[in-house]
């Protein structure tokens, strides 16, 4: 099986302070893969290295194409869509904005309507206040706009960076069952980076769990949560 | 009350000169977050361009639209040679940049069209027009109308093309708009060529009644901050607001304290950029801005 997603001994960091020391992992198209680790492991600057947002070497390959040199934008275009932390909502502008931003590359009207009605099925509360500046919505309600602009660039890929940071639970819920849902029905492959190690794991069907920028275990996700020993010294729960 | 009037018209066409080239450092400020002073300069050097087309017997009307297109892709060009190359460089350096462009600028523009002012031609009858005892000249109404046209033109490209809207997202949230597939470099150069060619329209209008030459700009350029800190240096609407106030005010204060007259009228300007910064540091349109720490 040929990878979506393919990173092979990733080294990454911020000037002189080096984070992550030769990482390898793999995503399968349409697959569901956790990234998971205690803060400072890495994570974050895994998704940010995949999108040229961090100078690194290494290999990392999407759709088989090495993406070395490449800009963020020329990366993203390829069929990536990175939710990043703090989820990157442009607050000066309307939801309906930001969402426009994500569909900006793309042409077909019949195909962009259809994504427009499939986001709004899932984000009713998108649809309510498309008018309205994007500054106004809650915590959980700009994670669904983030999540919906991202569908909107129709990615075969996307990187989600903690969508539950700082969420009530029945809130996270929802989102997860979303993405749970984009990941099964419209075939978006997904690599989550979470804190919260046991609501990534229902999600997803293999995980890694980084330490100190090197990837310190992996397995298949049902693995990883029966394992005790794992469970207490890497997920904390 | 008819002299008043007049003076508010007239004040109104000065205005909608300062509102333009407002406008123009206002773009700029928010694409890299600095006050570009070769503004005035890049205009300045535009309006040459549009002189030497019409003087070779080019219509007028054709003469500036093609003047804008220049001047939109020489600012362009000026991002892409000369600013680019610094893009990661502190505020102070880009700052320093620019003045040193300033200077670039007009020192090319004398050594190609020579210091001596030159009469720029005005398109519009020099003659009033009378309702009710107002007469009302057609240059003002003729450069209300032009910079009323340019500054739609401006906000219908912000606020209703998709072109405009990744300009205005890469100018707020370079990061998240590269994320979603946004070219922000690019961005950038095209509000350097906007700005350009939003500049060049005060120059072009503001010619007939300065004359043209290569300082021409350098007293407009003052009345431009003024209102562009006054309507909020990150607002466009603030900057034609501003410069409508700052021209209106100008002109007002000219006539009615007599202490101040013709000679001390850039003084209004400078009263009016510490005013607003000690008061209302944000300006009528800015919103506060605030840092998360």
């Amino acid at each position: 099986m040929s990878a979506l997603l393919e990173l092979e001994g990733v080294h990454a960091g911020y000037g002189p302070t080096s984070v992550l020391h030769g990482v390898s992992l793999e995503v399968p198209e349409g697959g569901a893969v956790s990234l998971l680790g205690a803060n400072g492991a890495g994570k974050t600057t895994t998704l940010r290295a995949i999108t040229g947002g961090v100078h690194w070497t290494g290999n990392i390959q999407f759709d088989g194409r090495p993406l070395h040199r490449m800009s963020t934008e020329q990366i993203v275009r390829r069929g990536i869509a990175h939710v990043p932390e703090g989820r990157g909502i442009c607050t000066e502008l309307t939801v309906d904005e930001n969402l426009k931003l994500g569909a900006h590359r793309r042409h077909n009207d019949a195909d962009l309507r259809k994504d427009y009605d499939r986001v709004f099925a899932y984000f009713p509360v998108l649809k309510e206040r498309r008018r309205l500046s994007a500054s106004t919505l809650s915590g959980g309600e700009q994670q669904m706009l983030a999540l919906a602009r991202a569908l909107l660039m129709k990615p075969r890929l996307m990187l989600l960076d903690e969508p539950s940071l700082g969420l009530a639970p029945i809130v996270v819920r929802a989102i997860f069952e979303i993405i749970r849902t984009i990941n099964r029905e419209n075939k978006v492959a997904v690599l989550l980076v979470e804190q919260n190690a046991r609501i990534a794991l229902e999600l997803s069907s293999h995980a890694y769990v980084l330490e100190v920028g090197r990837v310190a275990v992996e397995g298949e996700s049902a693995e990883l949560q029966g394992n005790e020993s794992v469970r207490r010294s890497y997920l904390g729960y | 009350m008819q002299e008043l009037f007049q003076l508010i018209v007239s004040g109104l066409a000065t205005g909608g000169v300062f509102a333009s080239l407002a406008l123009a450092l206002v773009l700029i400020y928010n694409a890299m977050g600095i006050v570009n002073f070769a503004q005035g300069e890049m205009a300045m050097f535009a309006t040459f361009i549009a002189f030497t087309l019409i003087s070779r017997g080019i219509s007028y009307w054709i003469a500036v639209p093609v003047t804008l297109v220049i001047a939109f892709g020489g600012g362009i060009a000026i991002q892409r040679l000369v600013i680019r190359p610094v893009e990661r460089a502190p505020v102070l350096t880009l700052v320093i940049i620019t003045l040193g462009l300033a200077t670039l600028i007009n020192g090319l523009a004398g050594v190609l069209f020579g210091y001596i002012p030159r009469a720029f031609d005005s398109p519009f009858p020099p003659s009033s027009y009378g309702v009710f005892g107002v007469y009302v000249g057609y240059q003002d109404l003729g450069v209300i109308a032009m910079s009323g046209v340019v500054l739609l033109a401006v906000y219908l490209l912000l606020q209703r093309t998709t072109v405009g809207l990744t300009m205005r997202a890469a100018s707020h949230h370079p990061e998240a708009s590269r994320l979603l597939g946004v070219s922000v470099s690019w961005m950038l150069a095209l509000g350097w060529g906007l700005a350009a060619a939003v500049g060049a329209v005060s120059g072009i209008m503001v010619a007939p009644v300065l004359l043209l030459e290569p300082d021409m700009m350098q007293t407009t350029i003052i009345y431009a901050f003024a209102a562009a800190v006054l309507g909020g240096i990150e607002s466009p609407l603030g900057a034609v607001v501003g410069g409508l106030v700052v021209g209106v005010t100008v002109n007002l204060v000219g006539v009615y304290v007599p202490f101040v007259g013709g000679d001390l009228q850039l003084a209004v300007a400078l009263a009016i950029i510490v005013a607003v910064l000690v008061i209302r540091p944000n300006g009528l349109f800015g919103r506060a801005s605030s840092r998360r720490v």
